[in-house]
């Protein structure tokens, strides 16, 4: 996942343009991710028609442009991992939570080549992992678990959707990446050492708004969420008919989509608003990512958590 | 398991088996599975074939399969005839509703080619050349063909995502219910119908038996979904349920639900009822929110009523009754108007009546129900409350001046008044103050429209004036009729009007003769009195007429002239009485004082006042006159020899005589005894003076025949004439006479002798 930023501020400037002709009166509210097992949800909403024309929903092509997005200001609202969140807030850019979108239960994965069988076995080895993204995290995790320091691995930055070729061409010995690119991995051959089943609940994908454009667009920013969690609970009780749904937008098959479903937890109205609530799972985490990320220096500058969640746009009631 | 030993008797012992276990025990251990017919039972049957073959060689027991419809599975449950049963999940949904089930053994999953799926859903078709019915939205109004009400795939699924396209099919009832799908392909074929709900796979299947047929169909509303074999229109459902009644032994379930579970999707039996297996049981969740959502059975007892949603239902109802409820509202808008304008009417007609100067008051039972103020007033009550409710009798004398009692008088005139009659007459009452009052009182009964509550309409009218002026009138008439003084009543020209009975008796005149005549009036002023009554008011004064039967009368007159309205003079009033009578009195009278009772002649006083009177008209004149005394000689001499009676008829003889030889303007008295005075007027000269001397002389020396006597006597007279040089009394001229008298009588009787101032001559 490279950062085109090119391609992302093509496709911003290209929607911004629409909605500025499409919507006279008020430009929508533009919310930007990738198309991830996790965000599905709204999606299956807006295919069902659930989410307000006051609300758009642009698929980035990777999470760096939905980052980017954020930055410069062409998306309002974005879906990312906590430390994704933690990075914006760091380049300047105050940020706000308002929803947990999943909890990462086996979606992130170290794969190994099938000869390694403990997390120790990764020292001296060369370990593929996309820095700017989770998988830094979570190599951290692993790490942290073998006892090792990151000097004691061969750390190759590599865009995860790389890792592939990287691993056919026997270029790494072993890969952080999420599905379904563990899973891909898996199929050629790789183990799957470690997986974020190991750290519950320590990697969040959220959804989070620029604190700038909150309270212009509080509305809608109600109304994002609200069709949320309608299509979350398609997602769950319709789940015969959403695999399949899933599958065709992504562009894999519904086994597939039933196995990825099952490395992440979709928390509902109430869990949201016990992990938004203070002193909450998101405040626990941000301040323990924030504490390992200064320490590693993967946050060029510290981040005031204090408010960072915000639960007020979340529904009051499920319909 | 027997299929290759002997398949014609297993099909006996089947056939056997099957009539055994359709009687209420089976007698040998069977297990029946009922399978709903999405399509024609001999089609399911024999697809089936190789699967129950299958289970029966996998349990070791016989297995058999019946091909049910939706209400002979109902049946065969109601009648606890099935061990197992594959059903659609909204049927299902209702049986698990109606009655315990051991739950979901397994999910059904679906073959086509080598994918397989557990989800299914529906479809909705139309023929190919249907270019006006592309979207959702154009089914809109089109009639429709559906399986049945309780398929998911059929009916269900469709009715959803047209009801989130806005369409409600149901509203319209353009729903046909054919009972299977091939039916509602075969009808959408024919074009009976505009579009066919039918389940996914259906299709499919058709397409592999008649694909010529299939080809004309297209599909509204086309989901593209990665790894789902089948055409698509609709959301995805789990499949159909395989359901375990309770009273199957938990071994044989589990030893089905292992068969079941084991057979792989390339297997021969799988193969022939184009399924891929079964999967462990689906989460039917979803199934039971769209029959919620749908409020299609089993939750249609439950429907959630929304407001719009019965405002709809019952349009025509709520239209209605908003239209009754406009009218309502109008009418009594329109009633309350109404009745505000009606009882300011009444309010008016009420004020109007109470403040009327006419008194007016309503009965009932005799009562006063109702008054207003100026028959309070009339009958001087303090307060209009005191009057209520007073019966009207106690407000009357207790007798009527007829003499009638008041409460028997006035019940029968409420009587008549109740009858319908209208009556009307004075009544005497009495006030509350006690003063009596005449009332000329109507008695009107007030008609109800509808009902008669005997009220009766009272108009009071103050007549006590009026009453009292007939009295005065009576009582004038009694006057003028009883009245002892003739009365004429006048015109202003002065011809009579009327007259009393006095006035008759007087004149002698009938009433009829003397209309339109003139009163009698004095002949000398006639008509002039009335001129002079006009001038000062009345004229008075007493006259002679003529009675008509020629009697002379006197009459004293009084004439009033009345005015009219405007002052003018109007009427004569004349009021006259004979006083004919009176006057004849007062001639009498007179003659006793002034006249010599025996001789008739005038006394001493009158003789005096003539006297002076005559002395005063020779002054005035320039006439003379004479007086003279005259004395009888000898006279006692009579009366002691014949008596007075004689001397007296002597007296009445001589003064005759002189009498006689007087003029008729001379005045002869007899001044008392035997002595006469006479006044001689217009004395022309001495010598007619002698020969009337001694004329009157030789009268009394004739002899006189009385009482049988011839009896000659004398007279000697005193003569004095007037006027002298000397104005003289008429005392003094008496005197003078006398003198002269004595003369005569000492000159020997029986001569004259006139007094001179120088002297008295013989």
């Amino acid at each position: 996942m490279r950062r085109r930023q090119f391609l992302a501020r093509l496709v911003s400037a290209s929607l911004a343009g629409a909605s500025l002709t499409g919507c006279a009166r008020e430009p929508p509210l533009r919310a930007g991710m990738i198309h991830w097992i996790g965000y599905e949800p709204l999606f299956l909403a807006e295919e069902f028609g659930w989410l307000d024309p006051s609300v758009k929903l642009i698929r980035t092509s990777s999470g760096a442009d939905t980052i980017s997005g954020l930055l410069s200001g062409t998306l309002d609202v974005g879906a990312m991992t906590l430390d994704e969140a933690l990075r914006i807030a760091g380049q300047g850019v105050p940020l706000n939570v308002i929803a947990v979108m999943n909890v990462s239960a086996g979606a992130d994965a170290v794969m190994v080549r099938p000869d390694m069988t403990a997390l120790d076995a990764l020292r001296g080895r060369r370990v593929a992992v996309e820095l700017p993204s989770v998988s830094a995290i979570m190599m951290l995790e692993a790490l942290e678990e073998a006892g090792l320091q990151r000097s004691e691995i061969i750390e190759i930055d590599l865009p995860v959707h790389q890792h592939a070729n990287a691993w056919r061409q026997r270029d790494i010995d072993a890969s952080v990446c999420f599905e379904p690119y563990a899973s891909v991995l898996e199929s050629l051959g790789a183990r799957r050492l470690f997986d974020s089943r190991s750290m519950p609940e320590s990697i969040l994908d959220v959804l989070v708004v620029r604190r700038d454009r909150m309270g212009l667009k509080s509305g809608r920013l109600r109304l994002l969420l609200a069709a949320h969690f309608q299509g979350l609970m398609h997602l769950v009780r319709h789940f015969s008919d959403a695999m399949y749904r899933v599958a065709t937008r992504q562009g894999v098959t519904p086994e597939a989509v039933r196995k990825a479903l099952g490395t992440v937890t979709l928390p509902d109205l109430a869990a949201n608003l016990r992990y938004l609530a203070p002193a909450g799972l998101v405040e626990q985490r941000a301040a323990g990512l924030h504490q390992l990320m200064r320490e590693q220096a993967l946050l060029d500058r510290p981040v005031n958590l204090k408010g960072l969640c915000m639960p007020a746009f979340l529904p009051r009631s499920l319909v | 398991m027997i299929r290759t030993t002997g398949p014609a008797l297993i099909r006996i012992a089947l056939c056997i088996a099957l009539m055994l276990a359709s009687s209420a025990i089976p007698a040998r251990e069977t297990i029946t599975v009922g399978i709903l017919s999405y399509r024609p039972a001999d089609v399911i049957l024999t697809k089936f074939r190789p699967l129950v073959d299958y289970l029966s060689a996998q349990i070791g027991k016989d297995v058999r399969l019946q091909a049910l419809s939706l209400d002979d599975m109902n049946l065969a449950l109601t009648a606890n005839q099935l061990d197992f049963f594959l059903t659609s999940p909204s049927h299902f949904l209702v049986i698990r509703n109606e009655r315990s089930v051991t739950g979901v053994v397994a999910t059904l999953l679906r073959q086509s080619g080598a994918t397989s799926t557990a989800s299914y859903g529906g479809l909705i078709v139309a023929r190919q050349h249907r270019h006006d019915l592309n979207r959702l939205e154009d089914l809109q109004g089109r009639v429709v063909a559906s399986p049945g009400v309780l398929s998911l795939g059929g009916y269900q699924s469709q009715l959803l995502e047209l009801m989130e396209a806005g369409i409600d099919l149901r509203d319209d009832s353009r729903v046909k219910l054919l009972g299977s799908h091939d039916r509602v392909v075969h009808a959408v074929l024919a074009g009976d119908v505009d579009a066919g709900f039918i389940r996914t796979g259906v299709l499919e299947q058709m397409m592999a038996e008649s694909p010529r047929q299939v080809r004309q169909l297209k599909i509204i509303h086309p989901q593209k979904l990665t790894g789902f074999p089948f055409a698509l229109s609709t959301r995805l459902y789990p499949e159909w349920p395989l359901v375990a009644l309770p009273h199957v032994e938990p071994a044989v379930v589990r030893r089905l639900a292992a068969a079941l579970f084991t057979l792989d999707s390339d297997h021969p039996a799988a193969r022939s009822a184009g399924i891929g297996g079964f999967a462990p049981p689906a989460d039917y969740r979803s199934v039971e929110l769209l029959a919620r959502r749908l409020e299609v059975a089993p939750y249609d007892r439950l429907p959630t009523l929304t407001w719009l949603g019965s405002a709809y239902q019952y349009r025509f109802w709520v239209l209605a009754v908003a239209l009754l409820l406009t009218c309502l509202l109008m009418a009594s808008i329109w009633l309350g108007r109404n009745r505000r304008q009606l009882s300011a009417e009444r309010r008016r007609l009420r004020q109007l009546i109470l403040d009327w100067p006419q008194p007016m008051l309503l009965i009932r039972e005799g009562s006063v129900l109702d008054s207003n103020q100026a028959a309070v007033a009339l009958l001087r009550f303090r307060t209009r409350e005191a009057f209520l409710r007073q019966s009207l009798v106690s407000c009357m004398p207790p007798l009527q001046p007829d003499g009638r009692s008041s409460a028997d008088a006035f019940g029968e005139s409420m009587a008549r008044v109740r009858a319908g009659a209208v009556e009307a007459k004075p009544w005497l009452f009495r006030c509350a103050d006690g003063s009596d009052l005449w009332v000329d009182m109507s008695l009107a009964p007030v008609h109800q429209e509808t009902r008669r509550d005997n009220v009766i309409l009272c108009a009071l009218h103050d007549i006590t004036m009026r009453r009292q002026a007939q009295q005065r009138e009576r009582l004038a008439a009694g006057v003028f009729d009883h009245a002892r003084e003739g009365i004429f009543i006048a015109d202003e020209h002065g011809m009579i009007l009327d007259v009393n009975a006095a006035f008759v008796s007087i004149t002698g005149l009938k009433a009829t003769q003397v209309k339109g005549r003139l009163p009698p009036l004095p002949l000398e002023e006639g008509p002039g009195i009335l001129l002079s009554a006009r001038g000062r008011g009345d004229w008075s004064g007493e006259f002679e007429w003529k009675r008509s039967d020629g009697k002379p009368l006197i009459l004293t007159l009084n004439v009033s002239s009345v005015c009219g309205e405007y002052g003018e003079a109007a009427h004569f009033v004349g009021i006259f009485s004979d006083i004919t009578a009176r006057k004849d009195q007062e001639n009498r009278l007179r003659t006793l004082a002034y006249y010599d009772a025996l001789t008739r002649l005038p006394n001493r006083s009158l003789f005096i006042d003539r006297l002076q009177q005559t002395m005063a008209q020779a002054r005035r004149q320039g006439d003379h006159l004479a007086m003279m005394v005259i004395d009888i000689d000898r006279f006692a001499v009579v009366n002691e020899l014949y008596g007075h009676r004689c001397g007296d008829a002597l007296l009445v003889e001589i003064a005759g005589r002189v009498r006689l030889a007087l003029r008729e303007e001379d005045t002869l008295a007899r001044l008392g005894g035997d002595e006469f005075a006479a006044i001689i007027v217009n004395v022309q000269d001495r010598s007619s003076l002698d020969s009337l001397l001694k004329r009157v002389l030789a009268d009394i020396a004739e002899p006189v025949w009385v009482a049988d006597h011839m009896l000659e006597v004398s007279g000697s007279i005193g003569v004095v004439l007037y006027p002298q040089q000397d104005e003289q009394t008429a005392d003094q001229l008496q005197r003078q006479a006398e003198q002269a008298m004595l003369q005569a009588k000492q000159a020997g009787r029986n001569g004259y002798c006139l007094f001179e101032a120088s002297g008295i001559q013989a």
